[in-house]
């Protein structure tokens, strides 16, 4: 069996912060619609991960490919052109709160216009009905033209999931997107995140906190533990020995 | 390193800790060496003031007996103030200013002023883009509608207060000038202004002017005299009554005759003359003034 | 196709209502400014202009100017901050009494709302009043005192900080004084305990602020023989002399850039990045999310026992009688008895007022100075704007938002030319006063609203940029990350990241910022421009203190207005 073209590959990445080392020698390969969950205890390195992928950062060694192209060579054009292919979601939804909501969710295709078209926009909204039906797949029409900041927490991440609709990229990258959600908000994001990426045949790369939503919702689940990968297996071959391998404290010495 | 920095900060703080103000003891030291304060208005080169008032000083000490100092003002009004307040003993004051300080000071005398101030001109200048052509008669200064004119300070007399009396005399309003009337606050910023062109049309005082073309400082090709006023009397020194309470009642006089001593044969003494522009200091009195009152009055300067 | 589940909102919300309001007032004034007529500029003046900007490359650096320069930094200095210390001191004791906390504390079973209304109110005389007019008026309680350098600052810059303590008053969460208040604790200790401990940074970086403004204030007293720079600035000036001038402005662009980034450094180290925070905060509080956020905000953290700090305080507590003993002021006038005298004189002459002109034509000529203060505010505030972006060092050098990746040599000089040149262009605009800017101003433009205007705006300019550019220092970046990573080209991200989220507050801080520049007006009356202000230097030269009075009731009402105005408009923002 030959497997297609890897949708991101990292080879030999190591990411080094001022003073942390936040990933370790990662190599990894992420295909088309696959559905992959990062998981770990906090600070083991996935939003690093992420960010990686989606181009905000450029690693320290190693090479990061995205969509055949890599991410930190060619022009800064170049590197958009791929980053457009590539949708993310935060955990504190990183939205401009003093914006209406529609151009939030328009922002999703600031890749696409012109900045005449954008400048335009921001003060008569263009493309409404796209913004409509992107906030009406997300179950919030209402707030269209509501201020942003006046929306809770799990409308917030539903405006963020819109922008990502309009965005309308190959890639999801969620990072902990309902971490700041409460138990069912969070089931029903997850729900709206696999509908969308089932139906559209998009490939989800996820970080997690709750393993049991991991299992769930995700094919694949990649256990990071002090920046290196501990297992990256099929979520049905997830067993509580690897669990509690991943979350056991770094033996002292 | 460090004592350098010290040592320079100290000698630079010492001379002025010596000479800052300290007035609060001057209630309980003996009233014979309380010094006698001078000042000037800030009507010209201030730093030549400085160097002015220093040499008068020394010249008055040492004929009075009594310590003599310099404070320097650098507003008309705050000069005025001052020599209410009692700040100031004896102010070298404009014809305007002067007035208003005596009526603000009940018994201060004008006692003298330069040979020349009896006889003192303020200039009208014009740019020469202007267009505008040396006048020779009071009533032609009714040519000037339509133009923009800048004074001086607001309380000078001879940048503001006669120019204004004059124009007057010609029917001339300050209305019937182009936008507002300026005020520049100093003769030589009049000039500068004049001769960028910003204002068509600035009066002055001829003495600075003068002065000023002699330096060569002002470009005569963009910049000319188009009137001199008639005469005024302007500049002189006028003495708070306090100082007799405190040196005696004799004291405005002998400072009186120790101006008009002043004698252009004595190289020192020719350099203060000089220094003011003057052959010599010649006595005056209030009603020297009692035009400018009635002008100053009319005007609204004075209420 | 869906339709749209809500219409468009109308065009007429709060906000865009005062967005025309704005349009027509800022029209308005450049028709009153005359700056649709032709010819406003004097093509005549460029030669002076030139001698002016060619001094500034040859600047007077013999020794005996530069020691005199150096004493003249000294006592700016130290004015700035004996005044900076009354002012902290009033508005304190003012802050306390005209906060609505204070009252509802001590009061609790009362209506309060007119009694800290009225003191805020009555707060507003004083600020109303330049800083000039004040040394003048005091000039005839305490003579040719260094006295009247330092009362002048306070007593308008202490209202200042008696109004905006009050409010960062108010705006500090109650709970734990109201546990204290219920519990017995009598309302001072309470205060003592709870509120200013937990205001504190904010009140104590707000004085950084002010502190910086007492120099610049400094530096203009010094036209009424306050001494210092700004009475050498005027006397190099009066006499044209350039050369001068310069080494002296060399010498302000030292002294505030020394002081701003010195104040910058320790309300860093404090933890407290913001100069003013303008009331923006109870909004970013109450923001719905939750949640802590981890990076961009660090939370603030009491400082731990910083060496530096306590060094700087000591330092700076030193500073305090070194400056008092400089300045040399008399302050046993103050109490004396010939002081209540003089005052006694004073109001005889100004009282009662001389309503004899028509009001009618005052409002005419208020109406003037309102639009000189709207277009002076309207420039600087977009100027600031414009230039508060290449100022903030978040932006454009290298490992900012708009930086390349792997910016190249060429991209980091330029980089740090841009954000450098523009800090030292705001620095000049803020550092030289307005003066001055006036008499640059006067020299290529005919005389009248806009030149008066222009250079109330270069000076204001100077610090709104400043104030605005820390504020995009201080933006949360994340949003603006996330923008980048969808692959937004950076002027997008600028358009529907950075501009959305600075906005607001810039606009509150021109709001703020514009009564200033209606006081302002009354220090560039050189250019012929009318108002109010050139109708009181004129009141003031003649003594007539009976219509001084009325004229600074004018400005009494109309900074009531301007109050009130900007007030409606940062409700309508929030
Ligand atoms: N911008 C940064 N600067 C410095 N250190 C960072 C930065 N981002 C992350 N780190 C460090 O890298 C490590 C991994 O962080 P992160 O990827 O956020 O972990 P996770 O998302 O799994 O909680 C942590 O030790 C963190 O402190
Ligand atoms: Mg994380």
């Amino acid at each position: 069996m030959t497997l297609p073209a890897p949708l991101f590959e990292l080879r030999q990445v190591t990411q080094q912060f001022d003073r942390s080392l936040a990933l370790r020698n990662i190599t990894l390969q992420i295909f088309p619609g696959e559905r992959v969950a990062l998981v770990g205890s906090s600070g083991t390195g996935k939003s690093t991960l992420i960010q990686l992928l989606n181009g905000t950062l450029l690693p320290s060694q190693g090479e990061v490919w995205a969509l055949g192209h890599s991410l930190s060579q060619g022009s800064s054009r170049q590197r958009r052109q791929v980053q457009r292919q590539i949708g993310t979601i935060y955990q504190q939804f990183h939205l401009v709160d003093t914006l209406p909501v529609i151009h939030n969710v328009n922002a999703g295709r600031l890749g696409q216009w012109s900045f005449f078209k954008a400048a335009v926009s921001l003060l008569y909204p263009l493309e409404v009905e796209a913004a409509a039906k992107a906030l009406h797949r997300v179950g919030i029409p209402e707030k269209l033209y509501a201020r942003t900041d006046q929306l809770s927490g799990g409308q917030q991440q539903r405006v963020a999931i819109a922008r990502v609709l309009r965005q309308d990229p190959v890639a999801i990258l969620a990072d902990e997107p309902v971490s700041s959600l409460d138990p069912e908000l969070s089931r029903e994001v997850m729900a709206l995140l696999r509908e969308l990426v089932q139906e559209m045949g998009k490939t989800l790369v996820i970080s997690l906190h709750s393993i049991e939503l991991a299992q769930q919702y995700c094919d694949r689940i990649i256990g990071l533990r002090d920046g290196t990968i501990l297992f990256d297996i099929p979520s049905f071959a997830l067993s509580a020995e690897r669990i509690r391998d991943l979350y056991r404290l770094r033996e002292p010495g | 390193m460090k004592r350098v920095v010290l040592s320079t900060l100290l000698s630079l703080l010492l001379p002025l800790a010596a000479c800052t103000p300290d007035s609060s003891s001057s209630s309980n030291e003996d009233a014979a060496t309380q010094p006698l304060v001078t000042s000037a208005i800030p009507d010209q080169d201030p730093e030549k003031l400085q160097r002015l008032y220093s040499k008068l000083a020394d010249y008055l000490e040492t004929e009075l007996g009594v310590p003599v100092e310099y404070k320097p003002v650098t507003d008309y009004a705050a000069a005025v103030t001052a020599f209410r307040v009692g700040d100031l003993d004896m102010v070298w004051f404009g014809g305007l200013t002067g007035v208003q300080a005596r009526l603000q000071v009940p018994g201060a005398e004008a006692i003298a002023q330069r040979d020349i101030d009896a006889d003192f001109h303020s200039v009208f200048i014009a740019n020469t883009n202007s267009g505008l052509t040396p006048i020779d008669d009071i009533a032609q200064l009714a040519t000037l509608k339509g133009r923009s004119l800048t004074f001086g300070s607001e309380s000078s007399t001879s940048g503001r207060l006669m120019p204004q009396y004059f124009l007057e005399q010609a029917d001339v309003n300050l209305d019937d000038f182009k936008g507002e009337v300026g005020f520049s606050q100093s003769h030589d910023a009049t000039i500068q202004l004049v001769e960028a062109g910003t204002y068509e049309v600035g009066a002055l005082n001829e003495q600075v002017w003068n002065s000023r073309v002699q330096e060569g400082a002002v470009d005569l090709d963009q910049v000319q005299v188009i009137w001199r006023t008639p005469a005024y009397y302007d500049y002189h020194w006028v003495v708070n009554p306090d100082v007799k309470e405190r040196y005696g009642e004799e004291f405005v006089g002998r400072v009186q005759a120790a101006l008009m001593a002043l004698d252009p044969s004595v190289p020192e003494e020719k350099e203060i003359l000089d220094l003011f522009g003057a052959n010599q200091f010649i006595e005056t009195e209030n009603s020297n003034y009692s035009q400018i009152e009635d002008i100053g009055r009319a005007i609204g300067k004075i209420q | 196709m869906t339709r749209p589940a809500v219409d468009r909102p109308s065009w007429l919300t709060p906000r865009s209502r005062w967005g025309l309001i704005v349009l027509a007032a800022i029209a308005f004034s450049l028709w009153q400014a005359r700056v649709f007529e032709p010819n406003r500029f004097n093509v005549g003046g460029i030669p002076q202009l030139l001698r002016f900007v060619q001094a500034s490359v040859q600047p007077d650096l013999s020794l005996d100017f530069l020691q005199l320069t150096l004493d003249a930094a000294i006592v700016t200095f130290a004015y700035a901050v004996c005044g900076t210390f009354f002012s902290i001191v009033f508005g304190c004791v003012g802050g306390i009494l005209a906060s609505e906390v204070w009252w509802v504390s001590v009061l609790p079973r009362h209506a309060t709302r007119p009694i800290w209304l009225g003191i805020r109110a009555t707060l507003a005389v004083p600020r109303a009043i330049h800083e000039l007019i004040w040394g003048l008026f005091f000039v005839n309680l305490f003579g040719l005192d260094p006295l009247v350098a330092i009362v002048a600052i306070a007593v308008p810059y202490g209202a200042i900080v008696a109004k905006v303590f009050s409010e960062i008053l108010d705006e500090t969460p109650r709970q734990p004084l109201i546990a204290l208040l219920n519990s017995g604790v009598a309302p001072f200790t309470a205060f003592l305990y709870t509120l200013l401990p937990q205001a504190f940074l904010d009140l104590l970086s707000y004085t950084f602020y002010r502190f910086e403004c007492s120099v610049r204030s400094a530096a203009v007293l010094g036209i009424i023989g306050a001494g210092g720079l700004g009475y050498q600035i005027l006397l190099s000036l009066q006499s044209l002399r350039y050369e001068q001038l310069w080494t002296l402005f060399y010498a302000l662009f030292l002294l505030n850039g020394a002081i701003d980034f010195f104040s910058a450094w320790l309300r860093r180290r404090l933890g407290s990045p913001s100069r003013l925070d303008l009331n923006l905060r109870k909004q970013a509080r109450s923001r719905g999310s939750g949640g802590s956020l981890p990076d961009a905000h660090p939370a603030r953290q009491p400082p731990e026992r910083d060496r530096w700090l306590v060094a700087v305080g000591l330092g700076g507590l030193l500073l305090l009688p070194f400056s008092f003993w400089y300045v040399g002021a008399d302050f046993s006038k103050l109490w004396s008895a010939r002081t209540l005298e003089l005052l006694g004189d004073v109001a005889q002459t100004a009282f009662p007022p001389n309503l004899d002109q028509s009001q009618w034509q005052l409002g005419m000529v208020a109406v003037q100075t309102v639009a000189m203060s709207i277009l002076a505010i309207a420039i600087a505030g977009c100027g600031g704007i414009l230039l508060s972006f290449p100022a903030a060092h978040t932006f454009f050098l290298p490992g900012g938002l708009f930086t390349p990746a792997q910016p190249s040599w060429r991209d980091r000089v330029l980089a740090w030319t841009g954000v450098l040149g523009t800090r030292a262009a705001l620095l000049i605009a803020r550092a030289v006063p307005a003066p001055i800017w006036a008499l640059v101003a006067l020299f290529v433009l005919f005389p009248g609203i806009l030149p008066g205007a222009i250079a109330l705006a270069l000076h204001n300019m100077g610090i709104l940029g400043r104030l605005m550019a820390e504020s995009n220092e201080n933006l949360d970046p994340r949003p603006l990350v996330a923008l980048k990573a969808q692959g937004t080209p950076a002027a997008l991200v600028f358009l529907y990241g950075v501009l959305p989220m600075t906005l607001t507050r810039s606009i509150a801080y021109i709001l703020y910022r514009w009564e200033v520049c209606l006081r302002e007006t009354v220090i560039v009356g050189l250019v012929g421009a009318g108002g109010l202000g050139r109708l009181l230097t004129e009141q003031l030269s003649s003594f007539d203190y009976r219509r001084v009075v009325v004229t600074l009731g004018w400005f009494v009402i109309l900074t009531f207005g301007v109050d009130w105005v900007s007030g409606a408009m940062r409700r309508s923002l929030r």
